[in-house]
């Protein structure tokens, strides 16, 4: 069956990107699941995934184009029954035009030389990650010559370490995305503290029989109880979509992930709640290099459907977070840190953790909201039940 | 192994799980966490790393010896030695 291939919404902070480079061929075939183009986005270079196996029957959009979300890419033959990926925000219903039309693949060469620069895949992603804009390129290389790693390497070796231009673009995305979430989301704030003293007992335990690279660290325990509370109590994993609620059957957990020098993204560990936490660990732990090199997929950014974040262990005794639209809910977990705490009437110095939940008050109200803290609560501590 | 030999092969490693770091930019004494806003991941990276490349066992109580370069050094430096 012959479907569009679109743009798809990579969160709500999104509105267009654009095509780095096709990565099959039509004709070839393509799997579910495996990537088929790369786009840049504020977030870093995404690979979007194709959600049926098929063949790309033709490209619409080259190379270079920057392309609305819902925007048509191409057209592909699908094996499957035809629909758009279930967790990723509907594409308009009217085909979104791309914002400029894409080069013929010839211009560059013909056009004057302070047109549009042309690099290679690897020397686009390095410039990525060294914030320097693809238009400031054009005297890196000879002109209409496409501009090479080695190129954009010498570049940044010549030039002083300029603040990154793709961080400030981050940084506009993530007001515009937490300025609607808090325009649009009527937020309610709990907070909990708990002895982390039991997680963290077990966890030495646990670890001191591994090797350092199958060790567990502390955050992935809060990521699995967060995702076995969220998938037992309604109300707190899916989406806010045409105004009701959505409730999502999977935990995907959203793992809010600093990049270093400024900057957050917030990608997804698919079906957490049903993972052992040897599992999680080595996906949250993939998660978070290819974050910080600025390159995730789009089916990480798609499906979230709740998301904790915290500021490690330098951070402070409570964060209250803000809700990544159009999900409802999101835990902030504080610095773990040692303090006095009542066991059976008697003081003892324990470490201590503050979970605060930020929740939409149009799908539960506080009662609901306590019930899932307490809940995450009583998991972590019985890491048994992990 | 001589100490400057373990600190540039330290330094690689470093390069690896944190590609944006600047070589010439690292104060060896100072903490990774506060120069380069390691969290307990990168804590952990940096762990596999070195035990991987020097082929040591490095418990979890030894993590406090590998929070800064010059500590990362002289540790992994008399792990080898005692273990010659």
């Amino acid at each position: 069956m012959r479907v569009e291939f679109r743009l798809p919404s990579l969160g709500a902070d999104m509105e267009s990107a654009t095509l780095t480079e096709w990565l099959k061929q039509p004709g070839e075939p393509i799997h579910r699941g495996e990537a088929i183009a790369t786009v840049e986005t504020t977030k870093g270079l995404i690979d979007l995934e194709a959600y049926e196996d098929g063949t790309i029957s033709e490209f619409v959009a080259a190379p270079g184009a920057r392309l609305m979300v819902g925007a048509v890419m191409a057209h592909l033959e699908l094996e499957g029954a035809a629909r758009a990926p279930e967790l990723s925000a509907q594409p308009p219903s009217a085909p979104a035009p791309p914002l400029e039309a894409p080069p013929p693949a010839a211009a560059a060469v013909t056009a004057p030389e302070a047109a549009r620069v042309r690099l290679s895949p690897a020397a686009r992603r390095r410039a990525h990650e060294l914030g320097i804009a693809p238009e400031t390129l054009a005297h890196a290389a000879a002109p209409g010559a496409i501009v090479h790693l080695q190129d954009i390497e010498s570049l940044a070796a010549a030039r002083p370490a300029a603040p990154g231009e793709a961080r400030a673009a981050m940084r506009q995305a993530i007001g515009a995305a937490m300025a609607r979430a808090k325009r649009e989301i009527p937020h309610y704030y709990l907070g909990h503290t708990l002895d982390f003293g039991p997680a963290r007992a077990w966890l030495a335990q646990h670890n001191a029989q591994l090797a350092v690279g199958e060790r567990l660290i502390e955050a992935v325990l809060i990521l699995k109880a967060v995702a076995l509370a969220a998938a037992r109590l309604e109300g707190f994993n899916g989406y806010w979509r045409d105004g009701r609620f959505e409730r999502s059957a999977a935990v995907h957990v959203g793992a809010a992930i600093a990049v270093r020098g400024g900057g957050l993204v917030a990608p997804a560990l698919l079906d957490a709640h049903a993972k052992d936490l040897a599992a999680l660990m080595r996906e949250f732990s993939a998660l978070v290099t290819r974050a910080r090199a600025g390159h995730l997929r789009s089916g990480e950014f798609t499906s979230a459907t709740i998301t904790v974040t915290s500021l490690g262990a330098d951070g402070v005794d409570v964060l209250y977070p803000i809700i990544n639209p159009p999900q409802v809910a999101i835990i902030g977990a504080g610095a773990i840190r040692d303090a006095p705490w009542v066991i059976e009437g008697r003081m003892e110095v324990r470490p201590l953790i503050t979970l605060a939940l930020a929740a939409d008050h149009r799908v539960t109200d506080g009662r609901l909201g306590g019930r899932f803290l307490r809940s995450i609560a009583a998991l972590l501590a019985d890491p048994q039940s992990l | 192994m001589d100490i400057n030999a373990i600190r540039t092969r330290l330094l690689a490693l470093l390069r690896q799980i944190a590609p944006d770091i600047e070589p010439q930019s690292i104060e060896p004494q100072r903490a990774f966490r506060d120069q380069f806003d390691f969290d307990s991941m990168d804590a952990l990276h940096f762990a596999a790393a070195v035990s991987e490349a020097f082929g040591l066992e490095i418990p979890e109580r030894d993590y406090p010896s590998l929070t800064s370069l010059e500590g990362a050094a002289r540790f992994v430096q008399s792990r080898l030695s005692a273990g010659a």
